[in-house]
């Protein structure tokens, strides 16, 4: 056994390295089991959730923290808890959504940047150092209320000409919404980190001896640029996961994200926050968890990024 | 050197454009007719409407094609005319409701500012002076955690410590004056915001300068730690400090944007999101060209500054 695992570390693959380093990282470990939670709250949540996240009673509001109502009950009557658990289901949702949708135009964008070069590579650099350069939440803002209004109308005619019924709900419309605003801000980070990469590894003797035997730049992307930069894309995601969630959450509480009646952990903040002198443990659950989450992320990318670029970890 | 500065500025000039331009596009195509979003707030709504409607839009100019009224805007807007608020604080010249909310806005990021980088310069330097000793790893997690902590949950959450709990300050509310207690704790919210910028950049910044040959000198020279701090050190660290002018910018943007919505401050931040929940066609605009304008403008500053505090880059 022991002769076994010897042999074994001599020749050990960069994720074993990876993963050995990570674990030592009791802060980066703590924020892994944070955000598993988290999904794993996310996806169950309105199973578990012991009410319906509307179900309103007006006689029991404000309720405080009792046996039925753990967290409380909010300023109509709904429980705290389960609205909680359906608010992460939302935060999950924006996460991965937001995120799949910013790594592929970042992939696809930075990786054409780098193999192309000259103009093109001017012109797309140009444009996400404009977006890097705005303040996020602004452009984000603006995105999403100016986008909103014309993708209803467009809705609506598409209604009229299919009467296809799946055009006349609306409500999740918020969500796209947000995913496309937050994936428009996103992209840029990911895309220079790429075509970074397609340059730094383009210069690499390998890559050379690839297309002296005659591989195709798109063979060369695949089996050489992309598994060499997984490393840092694994960073940059999770960063991007808990930005998207902060994100949306701070979109929500400014009361332009998702809206009522769907459950958001930025609205149920800002409702909470009108009565906080008189009811502040309802400011309590949003806010903590809120707080809690974007911590896990941040420890969670920063040990990823210690364990995965061993140059800069030292 | 000149030529350079050339560049920047049009390079940022044409970023500004591209940007009005892109905001103005979606406010046309996109946030819907205000006029008729006033019309339908109001509760009765007939064809005589149709005529008033139509008289409002050619008073604001919105029945003209896409690129005219651009170019309208544009030409105003050099001019110091505005527009008019259509919804918000009705027919209330922009430029007015502005310069009435912005200085707000600045008198609150430029004390965040001040505080955030004595605070964070002072606790940057700390954690170099100390690397690989017990202060360091402790200010950078602290840190590190604070900045992983939205504004939004920090605002909220100092309201229920230190006047719930505590009890050491009144409720803050609303605007009195920069000097007033009530702006000390949006003020402390905002600067928290940024200063992990800071701290990083000075650590990272004075790390570098501390390995320099010529503090060997000075130190051998028998200056004190203090003057090798203040006159050698200082200047060379501030090079890379004053080049993150543009993210402190963007923290203290989304600072005020949540600050000013949690303590009720009539300033920059909360016109944007009373603007925008309006859909204020001319409101939303300044908000684009005030942000921009912040942006690029400091990020012109940082070109500027750069040659004159590192002399190196003066010569490319």
């Amino acid at each position: 056994m022991d002769d076994k695992s010897l042999s074994l570390e001599s020749h050990r693959s960069l994720w074993q390295d990876a993963a050995r380093r990570f674990r030592k990282n009791w802060l980066a470990v703590g924020g892994l089991f944070v955000v598993i939670a988290f999904l794993i709250l996310a996806l169950l949540g309105p199973h578990i959730a012991p009410y319906d996240f509307l179900e309103q009673n007006i006689v029991n509001a404000f309720g405080g923290f009792t046996p039925e109502h753990p967290l409380g009950t909010d300023d109509l009557g709904r429980d705290v808890l389960s609205r909680m658990l359906h608010g992460a289901r939302t935060a999950a949702l924006v996460a991965f959504s937001t995120t799949a949708i910013s790594l592929v135009i970042g992939v696809l964008l930075g990786a054409w940047s780098g193999i192309q070069g000259g103009r093109t590579d001017q012109f797309l650099m140009w444009i996400s150092d404009l977006i890097q350069a705005m303040p996020g939440l602004l452009l984000v803002i603006l995105i999403n209320t100016t986008l909103r209004r014309p993708i209803i109308n467009w809705f609506d005619t598409l209604y009229e000409q299919t009467k296809n019924p799946f055009y006349l709900n609306t409500l999740w419309l918020d969500y796209v919404l947000v995913f496309s605003a937050l994936a428009l801000i996103a992209w840029p980070g990911l895309a220079r980190l790429v075509r970074g990469q397609v340059l730094s590894i383009n210069e690499e003797d390998y890559v050379l001896a690839a297309r002296a035997l005659g591989a195709s730049e798109w063979h060369i992307m695949l089996r050489h640029v992309i598994p060499n930069a997984l490393g840092p894309l694994v960073v940059a995601v999770t960063a991007s996961m808990g930005g998207a969630v902060t994100l949306e959450a701070g979109l929500s509480f400014l009361g332009i994200g998702v809206q009522p009646p769907n459950a958001s952990w930025g609205s149920m903040l800002n409702e909470a926050l009108r009565l906080w002198q008189v009811f502040p443990h309802l400011v309590l659950s949003p806010a903590v968890t809120i707080g809690v989450i974007s911590v896990a992320f941040v420890f969670l990318g920063d040990g990823l990024n210690d364990a995965l670029d061993p140059r800069r970890s030292s | 050197m000149a030529s350079f500065l050339l560049i920047r500025l049009i390079r940022w000039t044409a970023g500004l454009l591209l940007i009005l331009f892109v905001t103005y596009g979606m406010m046309f195509y996109g946030a819907g007719d205000p006029i008729r979003m006033m019309f339908i707030q109001g509760e009765d709504f007939d064809s005589e409407d149709e005529v008033v409607m139509l008289a409002l839009r050619k008073k604001y100019g919105l029945d003209e094609p896409f690129l005219v009224q651009f170019g309208n805007y544009l030409h105003n807007l050099l001019r110091g005319d505005w527009g008019r608020s259509i919804r918000l604080q009705v027919d209330r010249p922009v430029l007015e409701i502005v310069q009435f909310r912005l200085p707000i806005s600045m008198q609150l990021g430029f004390a965040a500012t001040v505080i955030g980088s004595v605070v964070g310069i002072g606790l940057g330097i700390l954690a170099a002076l100390y690397h690989n000793r017990w202060p360091d790893p402790l200010i950078i997690s602290t840190v590190l955690f604070i900045t992983s902590i939205p504004v939004y949950v920090v605002g909220p959450m100092l309201l229920l410590i230190l006047v719930l709990q505590l009890g050491v300050i009144d409720v803050p509310y609303g605007w009195s004056g920069l000097f007033h207690k009530d702006a000390a704790l949006p003020v402390a919210v905002i600067a928290i915001g940024i200063l992990p910028i800071i701290v990083r950049q000075t650590r990272s910044a004075m790390l570098e300068v501390k390995g320099q040959p010529f503090i060997r000198t000075a130190r051998a020279k028998g200056l004190s730690e203090f003057r090798i701090i203040m006159r050698h050190m200082l200047r060379p660290m501030m090079t890379p400090v004053i080049t993150t002018m543009g993210l402190i910018m963007i923290g203290l943007i989304n600072g005020a944007l949540f600050v000013e919505l949690i303590y009720n401050i009539p300033g920059f931040g909360l016109l944007t999101i009373e603007g925008i929940k309006k859909v204020d066609y001319p409101i939303i605009m300044s908000v684009a060209v005030v942000g921009t304008m912040i942006i690029f403008v400091s990020n012109f500053l940082v070109d500027i500054i750069y040659p004159i505090l590192d002399p190196r880059v003066r010569v490319r």
